[in-house]
């Protein structure tokens, strides 16, 4: 076991975990933070992207002893203070965005991620950005237009 | 998964190596995204894993300043002095890199073009040169331009022309106690066109059938003083086709002749059959493709 501190959501967390952990085990057991899925756990469905120092990565493959130091974020701190939804809940919810809801944490934080960096992105560049977040229900389009709308809502 | 797997973060280059030469069965890592792949699935049982992430100075693209960390090197390197990429970069700062984009085309698209964004941001240039994949997109793409490895070992600095680097899927001519630290990248000369083409059945997240990389830089009147084309999947490692280099070199450079210098690099191909694409089907690839990404490169306008 190896001692990690990091923070999550805002909040500073430390903890023991084993050297093979993955960090979406330690957000999903350790620190009962569910949002954040495992579908392929090889890195290849996006159902677990959390966001790393201002990136996204997908945490199935992300060692656990690799968050030490680090600032993550997950789709349970999205909420705003004042307790409404980020923009990105909000479009997702008012496009359709969401089905089933399993890839939505990760659809969510792949968006976040690029709209931190890139605050006016194009349809392209959000194709690009949610390229490795596979949805079986919506067929993506509602996904596109709500980031693209969450764009819009954030410049305001 | 490996009970026993230890996790170790060196905090430096001495450090990596040491640990490297004293841990049998120790396995150096940057971003890990396909090491922890082969973990999981049982395909590789590491007796450790020393993480190459917290070394300072093993992530950046000199000259481009913008995502460079890089103290005290910048002094001699400059725009006509190539590149010099640390080993961890990773692929999405080749990808938001301008700089890259201008320079060294080929080597941005195959870096854009690996794996989901959110492994780009993980997944570094190194790794994917260590790992050594048959695929490995960005050795394609660097292939191009004649890029040299600096590796660390316990007896000092060596350089390895990353074209002798690779000698079968999975297996390079680096030592156990050796880590990549940078790959060095000389200035193409002014007229250089390039381009990569990866060869998949969708747009995205996907693993090439066939990598197809060229390169030619003209001379003030026109002809072809230096051609590089490059294959990936089309043997057990990403090689260069010399016998198509040699058909482009000293001539005019026509639609003809880049087809055949196509008709040639197919020729010659080593193809092999997988589950991913046939041998028959990647040579015929290969002869359409070659032509095409001379063409994509602009060298023929």
């Amino acid at each position: 076991m190896k001692t990690i501190t990091f923070t999550v959501n805002g909040n500073p967390v430390t903890l023991d975990v084993s050297e093979d952990a993955n960090l979406l085990s330690v957000l999903n057991d350790d620190l009962e933070l569910a949002g954040a899925k495992e579908g392929c756990g090889a890195g290849e469905c996006g159902a677990c992207t959390v966001i790393v120092d201002g990136v996204a990565v997908t945490s199935c493959l992300y060692p656990a002893c690799e968050a030490d130091g680090r600032v993550v974020e997950t789709v349970e701190g999205l909420v705003l203070e004042s307790g409404s939804l980020h923009p990105l809940q909000r479009t997702f919810v008012d496009y359709g965005a969401v089905q089933c809801g399993f890839c939505t944490p990760g659809m969510v934080m792949s968006a976040k991620a690029l709209l931190d960096k890139y605050p006016n992105p194009n349809e392209q560049e959000v194709k690009v950005a949610l390229a490795g977040n596979i949805c079986r229900c919506t067929g993506y389009t509602q996904i596109v237009e709500a980031v693209l709308a969450a764009a819009e809502e954030m410049k305001k | 998964m490996a009970a026993a797997l230890d996790y170790l973060r060196p905090a430096s280059v001495a450090e990596a190596l040491s640990l490297l030469s004293t841990i049998e069965g120790a396995q150096p890592v940057a971003g890990a995204t396909d090491v922890w792949v082969g973990i999981r699935s049982k395909k590789h049982s590491p007796k450790a894993l020393v993480s190459l992430k917290n070394i300072p100075n093993l992530r950046f693209i000199l000259p481009d300043r913008e995502t460079d960390a890089y103290e005290g090197r910048a002094e001699g390197v400059t725009g006509d002095s190539g590149v010099l990429l640390g080993a961890a970069t990773t692929h999405g700062d080749v990808e938001d890199s301008a700089w890259m984009k201008t320079h060294f085309p080929a080597v941005h698209q195959a870096c854009s073009g690996v794996g989901s964004r959110q492994v780009r941001n993980v997944a570094t240039v190194g790794g994917n040169i260590c790992n050594a994949a048959p695929c490995a997109d960005s050795a394609v793409g660097l292939l191009l331009y004649d890029a040299t490895l600096v590796i660390a070992g316990p007896a000092g600095e060596r350089e390895l022309p990353l074209s002798e680097f690779f000698v079968g899927p999975g297996e390079t001519r680096l030592g156990p106690a050796e880590i990549l630290k940078e790959v060095k990248v000389p200035n193409p000369g002014p007229r250089t066109y390039a381009w990569y083409w990866k060869h998949t059945r969708r747009k995205g997240v996907e693993l090439p059938l066939l990598g197809v990389g060229a390169r030619v830089t003209l001379d003030a009147d026109g002809m072809v003083e230096k051609a590089r084309v490059s294959l990936g999947v089309c043997a057990p490692m990403p090689t260069r086709s010399y016998e198509a280099e040699k058909v482009l070199e000293g001539q005019k450079l026509t639609a003809e002749l880049a087809a055949e210098a196509g008709e040639v690099a197919a020729a010659n191909a080593l193809v092999r059959d997988t589950w991913r694409g046939r041998g028959w089907y990647r040579r015929e690839m290969v002869r359409v493709l070659v032509p095409r990404v001379i063409k994509l490169s602009g060298a023929l306008s």
